[in-house]
């Protein structure tokens, strides 16, 4: 493969763009290994560099257990969504029914009404099943399908040609056949991406945590302890950038890990 | 058999012994480690009411409303719960808390020495349906390191507001002499009434509010020379940090280091301290017509849905007890509102060697800060009004004239 | 309407393969569709019975203090933030997709800010934007040009339009990969035996390729930006809580959660879902007839 110069300047401009994106990463870093005296000390390399924000963090709040709340949660979600989303697209894509259209729309809309308003009736739907002060109301919506990945996985499921399974019908295969044996398979970038979304709503979501559980450090997940942390330590950057860090940790193992997932082969540009 | 009769009476005791025991939550906004004071109060009570449990559960400020909100409309209150006093008209006008009368009227001797100014704002025609926690006046905090590098001597308690701004000019510095200021005389939040502008205006000889009037009534000609002070330092003397150039050290100046004054309650003692700062405090300086500060408790409310009211009060009795409240002082944050633990060395002998008395002395010349309904939506509109101001995009009498525009139709649609 | 036509059995596995989604339709979409609609139209303080005022709640939004400001930034803010950020995503994922050296690593670091806590970055961004000792008004000052502010009156809605738009180029990368793999590289081949250039390959093949995934994308990135109010509440808040730059979002949040007054926040969240369906219908009427050609 010959180094052409427009991969030369696509180079280029990529790194450009990086720079920006991941310096304040590399300045959370910085501030992270900064002691007190320091964090207003503009300088990227600190003076004394020293570790110890991170021991201290876990000393004043038990984020080993928030963490583990989290992902447990999280990881069971987007299991939830993969699931029961490209379940319902996959219909939405494929299959011709009446009312179609207007059930995605009714779907749809539920994205675009602001949160705040529906948490108190969505609030007393939970409490009518049992629910309150249990960590399954975290999880549980995330097995009825949702507007975001139903929708991600239709459009994507739209660009697989039809033919593929009008033919294994022919051949007697089953609509939920041709699901799994065909359209998940063929769906690994878009499974991939829409993962790393379900942990991301998941992880971020202060709200329902905030709700349904008690504000215990024991049960509660890392984004109530890190909103409990921001507020006593507001004023000492150092110790809040390394609970930071910590916390989207997790987060950046989870897109190292599907984004392997992107690639299905040699990219376009590799042909020759 | 008489494995039989042992299993009877177990079973029918067993409903019996597990209704005598009462749990009760208590949700309160603050840090971890308050939430562990309060847990420790808890257990103090545990002790003494060994039939009662309370768990305590503590939030960050803005989640602590939100969920409140959530709890209560969705019909699952906590049984006893924080409240600040400007909201708490809010609650308490719309039926959410229990009315404490009965049991004060039962306990005569319950409220007898905690300070009368503390309980005004709890107080409505119907009876108490909160108590204060805590209480806090606004001081004076000074930068002692600052004050000698420059060669100022300390705020004394006969301070003008002139004299305050004067120091405040030579404090005012350009350290490192890049032609960009580094060091400011003073800093205070002045957005919301009670750090600053209230108490400034008071002294001024004007006034805030008259809330059942539904009249704003900072657009007084003495109010305006308080606010023409103000932004005159701000402004003019430029002594205080611009809303920019303090958002990047973080949200308090005198926290951050960055100015030699600041004024602030009880609460920043810790946070000051933490910070390595040296410090002390004085009275808020005098102005034309004479010294005033700003009072504002916390309190203890009851849900009232609470399937246990007895079990709650006997709870928030303690907990404004003196047991409670002498474990509340060695917190560090707050003021006792009980005159024997303000009197005593958990509050006065506290690890911070500051004038702690002087939060007491307060409340001799202190007002209490304006509490009724629709406060945040009043506290906004004029906020919002007066921030033209500090921003330089008006002047006094402009702004004014529209904080109290919009405070007035704020009050109005609170009224409906 | 284009799809298979379920017979006998096939219709009992439509349904099951429907059911969560019917479930949760019922439970939550219903719930919050009427939720907000019914709240609407009422006075409701969270606290009390709710009171039926029929459309007060709408007549009264023109003269609100909040509402039409918001209003008009938020709309502002979207016209910016949108193409910004489709176009933005849309270039980082088409040059990743060539096979540039340290792809991997390229994707981790354009997704880092996606999952950054705009508590902890906001910090910086106020930094880059403050006025005396800005990274922005620095390099600004070295071409001998006067310190803007950048967070004033004037200047506000342009940066927080670029603190958002860096907050999100990364999702919309990932959802441009995914679309990409799923091009069909004889397509390519194709163009290519036919002679087409780079420009007319991006035009021809992958444009109309990638439609759904940039339908998709737009819908979402119009959603986010009706919905912003991370950074820009950070960047932008004043001492006592509210915002210099307030938006659809913390108005509702306010009026709802702060003022107790849930059917004025109501009435807002109908204004903005119907401003944003109102894009989702352009969008729909968009892709279809770029899809047909």
């Amino acid at each position: 493969m010959k180094l052409k110069p427009a991969d030369l300047l696509a180079f280029a401009v990529l790194l450009a763009g990086a720079l920006m994106m991941v310096a304040p990463f590399v300045w959370m870093i910085s501030t992270s290994l900064k002691p007190a005296a320091e964090q207003f000390d503009m300088r990227l390399i600190p003076a004394t560099p020293t570790p110890e924000n991170y021991s201290r963090i876990f000393e004043l709040m038990p984020f080993h257990l928030l963490l583990w709340n989290s992902v447990k949660i999280a990881a069971i979600s987007t299991f939830g969504q993969l699931l029961t989303c490209s379940m319902a697209a996959f219909v939405f894509a494929t299959v011709r029914f009446p009312g179609r259209n207007l059930l995605f729309v009714i779907l749809l809309i539920t994205l675009m009404i602001p949160a705040q308003i529906t948490s108190i009736p969505q609030f007393i739907i939970f409490k009518a099943l049992g629910l309150y002060g249990t960590q399954a109301p975290l999880y549980l919506p995330s097995f009825m399908g949702g507007a975001f990945g139903t929708f991600l996985m239709r459009q994507y499921f739209q660009t697989i040609p039809m033919e593929l399974a009008e033919a294994a019908r022919i051949d007697g295969a089953s609509l939920i056949r041709i699901f799994f044996t065909i359209y998940l398979p063929l769906s690994k970038p878009a499974l991939a991406a829409f993962a790393i979304f379900a942990f991301l709503f998941s992880w971020n979501d202060l709200f329902s945590a905030l709700i349904y559980l008690p504000s215990d450090l024991e049960q509660t997940t890392l984004t109530v302890g890190l909103a409990l942390f921001q507020t006593q330590y507001a004023a000492q950057w150092p110790l809040m950038m390394s609970a930071a860090l910590v916390s989207v940790a997790p987060m950046i193992l989870v897109f190292i890990l599907a984004q392997r997932h992107f690639v299905s082969g040699v990219a376009a540009s590799g042909l020759k | 058999m008489r494995l039989f009769a042992s299993t009877a009476l177990a079973l029918a005791l067993g409903p019996f012994a597990a209704a005598a025991q009462t749990d009760i939550t208590f949700q309160l906004w603050g840090s971890p480690q308050e939430g562990e004071v309060w847990a420790r109060v808890a257990e103090a009570f545990h002790a003494g009411h060994p039939d009662i449990n309370v768990k305590v559960e503590v939030a960050d400020w803005d989640s602590y409303w939100e969920k409140l909100r959530v709890l209560v409309s969705g019909g699952t209150p906590p049984d006893v719960f924080a409240m600040d006093a400007p909201l708490y008209p809010d609650w308490q006008s719309r039926g959410a808390l229990l009315n404490l009368q009965p049991y004060l009227d039962a306990d005569p001797s319950a409220l007898d020495g905690v300070f009368p100014l503390t309980l005004e704002a709890y107080k409505t025609k119907d009876g108490y349906f909160g108590l204060p926690r805590d209480f806090q006046a606004i001081v004076l905090y000074y930068n002692k390191d600052m004050f000698d590098a420059a060669g100022v001597a300390y705020p004394t308690d006969d301070w003008s507001w002139d004299d305050l701004r004067a120091a405040a000019k030579a404090l005012t510095l350009d350290k490192d002499g890049n032609g960009k200021t580094d060091q400011w005389g003073f800093w205070a939040e002045a957005y919301d009434q009670e750090p600053f502008w209230g108490s400034v205006i008071w002294s001024y000889g004007g006034d805030i509010v008259d809330a059942p009037a539904g009249k704003t009534l900072i657009g007084s000609d003495a109010a305006a020379a308080g606010f023409e002070f103000i932004r005159a330092m701000w402004l003019d003397d430029k002594s205080m940090p611009t809303q920019s150039q303090l958002a990047q050290f973080g949200y308090d100046g005198f926290l951050s280091g960055i100015s030699a004054m600041g004024v602030s309650g009880h609460w920043s003692v810790p946070d000051y301290a933490a910070a390595g700062l040296n410090f002390d405090v004085a009275p808020l300086p005098k102005g034309p017509a004479g010294r005033a500060t700003g009072v504002n408790s916390a309190g203890f409310v009851i849900s009232a849905r609470t399937p246990n009211p007895d079990a709650a009060w006997q709870f928030v009795k303690f907990a404004t007890g003196e047991v409670g409240q002498t474990e509340l002082a060695k917190l560090g944050f707050a003021v006792p509102i009980r005159e024997s633990v303000a009197k005593s060395d958990a509050y006065l002998k506290q690890a911070v060697p500051i004038r702690h008395q002087l939060f007491v002395d307060a409340l001799a010349y202190a007002r209490t800060k304006p509490v009724f309904r629709g406060y945040e939506d009043w506290a906004s509109a004029v906020g919002d009004a007066l921030a033209t101001i500090w921003d330089g995009d008006a002047d006094v009498a402009d702004a004014l004239a529209q904080a109290v525009k919009d405070g007035d139709a704020a009050l109005a649609k609170a009224a409906e | 309407m284009n799809g298979l036509r379920p017979l006998g059995r096939e219709k009992l596995w439509v349904l099951v393969l429907l059911a969560p989604t019917l479930l949760g339709l019922l439970l939550g979409t219903f719930g919050a569709i009427f939720s907000t609609l019914g709240l609407s139209v009422f006075d409701w303080d969270l606290l009390t019975k709710p009171e039926f005022v029929g459309l007060q709640n709408y007549a009264e939004l023109p003269e609100s203090r909040l509402f039409g400001k918001a209003l008009w930034n938020t709309v502002t803010f979207s016209a910016l933030y949108v193409p910004l950020v489709m176009a933005a995503s849309f270039c980082v994922a088409l040059l990743l997709n060539r096979g540039v050296r340290g792809e991997k690593l390229f994707r981790v670091l354009y997704f880092l800010p996606v999952v950054s806590s705009p508590t902890a970055v906001g910090l910086l961004w106020i930094w880059i934007y403050s006025e005396d000792n800005g990274v922005l008004n620095a390099m600004l000052g070295m071409l001998g040009v006067e310190p803007v502010k950048w967070l004033g009156a004037k200047m506000v809605l342009w940066s927080v339009v670029i603190a958002n738009t860096w907050g999100a180029i990364g999702e919309g990368m990932i959802i441009f990969l995914a679309g990409l793999q799923a091009i069909p590289r004889e397509h390519y081949e194709v163009a290519r035996l036919d002679g087409a250039t780079t420009w007319q390959r991006l035009f021809y093949v992958t444009l109309p390729a990638m439609a759904p995934s940039l339908f998709f994308q737009a819908v979402l990135a119009t959603i986010h930006a009706f919905q912003a109010f991370d950074y820009i509440y950070i960047l932008t808040r004043t001492g006592n809580g509210n915002s210099s730059f307030p938006t659809l979002v913390f108005s509702i949040y306010r009026e709802g959660f702060r003022f107790f007054r849930m059917g004025d926040a109501a009435a807002q969240a109908v204004v903005l879902t119907l401003i944003i369906l109102g894009f989702t219908w352009v969008y729909f009427r968009m892709q279809r007839r770029w899809g047909t050609t």
